[in-house]
């Protein structure tokens, strides 16, 4: 009974420490040997390739918002604070969220089933019998990558959308240009600068780790490929959302509830 | 020479194959036949040191293999040309490239010297012309031949490796793949260990043939001694 309760319980475990294992040697590939060539061409693929679809997602939920809030702020004559609204709610919360959803959907799902496939047509044997590690040539350039590229495309990200905040404040709330931009400045405090920060940094973190570690594990055909990149997106996703969560508390804790 | 004595090699507590033992004498190919998912690749396995052994030992050339050390075994490997079922060839990669990955990972050899190498190796077996295409532009017997190319580019190889080298193959194919298995045992004069189901492909190119049943080796002899064994097992995969 007690053997099978064990049994059970590190079978529970198992993923996680192999999880913990493969970052941390991931890591330590990092710093040790890094590879810059592969580095770059994931960097390209994770992050290049990525441009048009975030940028598109910011400069529509920028849109969205600057609109929504012009609504809401208009019956009380707040609509002078719309820049900052705007821009708190953007680099704080929805850029980076926003950003990194986009993402999991094309870059985890990317990572998870190349890996899955390379797995199960034995590619990964391969480069081990040939003695190369599939965490230093696999995972340690794809980790790099996520952790530049996703901040990155996060602020530009964020950019691109109060542009377009501030297109639909002067367009339809007919906010002057110029206070929407002394909102703007306003919002950029040391503590949304480092939520529009280190938020990105982790979320591209989790985005790659996450669809390297199901794409090492995946066995099988076809079928399994597309089950372990199916299960990455939504770990990717879910991590994301609990995570957002909680840097947001931990920064409050950390710098107060000003705005 | 190879040589397994009362080896047992598995994952975790659940050993593949037991008690093996076997004798592949130097410049000799020996091909192990059995059914689906009796233990054949996993022998495999043992000789690359992928796999240490439950019990016993594998040696090669003298060396022990379960007792080579992680840098000890990449030396080890340089010598050992595995091929792998299907080929395994990094598909991000061109065929040139395929080639040439050991050498830029492992040797400080310059571009010209690396794809002279390449050529040699492409040559040898019939293929110079795809130099620059994908994996998946080739048809399955070239992605074997780049296979074999590939798995003897560190070195001329003293042992060869051939994990089901003919599956999925039209027979015209299976041939030309298994003239050019003997081609490489005749002109590297290695020792080879071919696993493969296919009774036709393993008479082409086996001198010693290995039959695995339940997880034991339940013969090993020539193709006479196999052709005249009473053994039901091996009497329904001859009538097959």
């Amino acid at each position: 009974m007690m053997t099978l309760f064990l049994e059970k319980a590190l079978r529970f475990f198992e993923p996680v420490g192999s999880f913990v294992l493969m970052v941390s040697r991931g890591f330590r590939f990092m710093f040790s040997r890094f590879r810059i060539g592969d580095t770059l061409i994931q960097m390209d693929r994770i992050g290049v390739g990525s441009i048009p679809i975030v940028f598109l997602a910011s400069i529509f939920a920028g849109l969205d918002m600057a609109l929504q809030f012009e609504v809401v702020m208009a019956p009380y004559g707040a609509k002078a604070l719309l820049g900052k609204v705007v821009t708190t709610s953007i680099i704080r919360d929805m850029g980076p969220v926003l950003a990194s959803l986009v993402m999991s959907a094309r870059v985890t799902a990317g990572i998870a089933s190349e890996l899955g496939m390379m797995n199960s047509t034995q590619q990964i044997d391969a480069l081990r019998v040939m003695g190369v590690d599939p965490l230093d040539r696999l995972v340690a350039p794809r980790l790099a990558a996520g952790l530049v590229m996703m901040p990155i495309l996060s602020i530009v990200g964020d950019f691109l959308a109060l542009l377009a905040g501030l297109g639909i404040s002067v367009a339809v709330g007919h906010v002057p240009a110029p206070l929407f931009w002394s909102g703007v400045r306003d919002a950029l405090t040391a503590q949304n600068l480092t939520n529009a920060f280190l938020k990105p940094l982790f979320f591209g973190f989790i985005l790659t780790s996450i669809g390297c570690h199901y794409g090492m594990r995946t066995s099988g055909g076809a079928y399994e490929v597309g089950r372990s990149t199916t299960k990455a997106v939504v770990a990717a996703a879910v991590w994301i959302l609990i995570s957002n969560f909680l840097i947001s508390k931990l920064l409050i804790n950390i710098w107060g509830l000003s705005a | 020479m190879i040589r397994f004595e009362h080896v047992a090699l598995g994952y975790a507590d659940r050993p593949v194959v037991q008690d093996v033992d076997l004798e592949v004498p130097d410049g000799k190919t020996m091909v192990i036949l059995g059914d689906s998912g009796s233990g054949k690749s996993t022998l495999l396995k043992g000789v690359l040191g992928i796999l240490k052994p439950q019990a016993g030992q594998i040696e090669v050339n003298g060396s022990n293999v379960g007792d080579l050390e992680e840098n000890e075994l990449l030396a080890y490997r340089q010598r050992i040309g595995m091929v792998f079922q299907e080929g395994a060839l990094f598909d991000s990669l061109t065929v040139g490239e395929n080639i040439g990955f050991w050498l830029w990972e492992h040797t400080d050899w310059n571009d010209e010297k690396i794809e002279e190498r390449i050529r040699t190796l492409l040559r040898f077996v019939g293929l110079e012309s795809v130099i620059d295409k994908r994996p998946d532009e080739l048809s399955g017997g070239m992605k074997r031949r780049v296979a074999i190319a590939r798995s003897m580019a560190p070195q001329d190889p003293l042992v060869m490796l051939y994990d089901e080298p003919t599956t999925g193959l039209d027979p015209f194919t299976s041939r030309s793949i298994c003239d050019l298995i003997r081609q490489v045992q005749s002109e590297f004069q290695v020792m080879s260990l071919v696993v493969t189901h296919d009774l036709h492909d393993a008479f082409r190119v086996g001198d010693l043939f290995s039959f695995i049943h339940d997880s034991r080796v339940i013969l090993t002899g020539n193709r006479e001694k196999i052709e005249r064994s009473d053994d039901p097992f091996i009497r329904t995969f001859l009538s097959t």
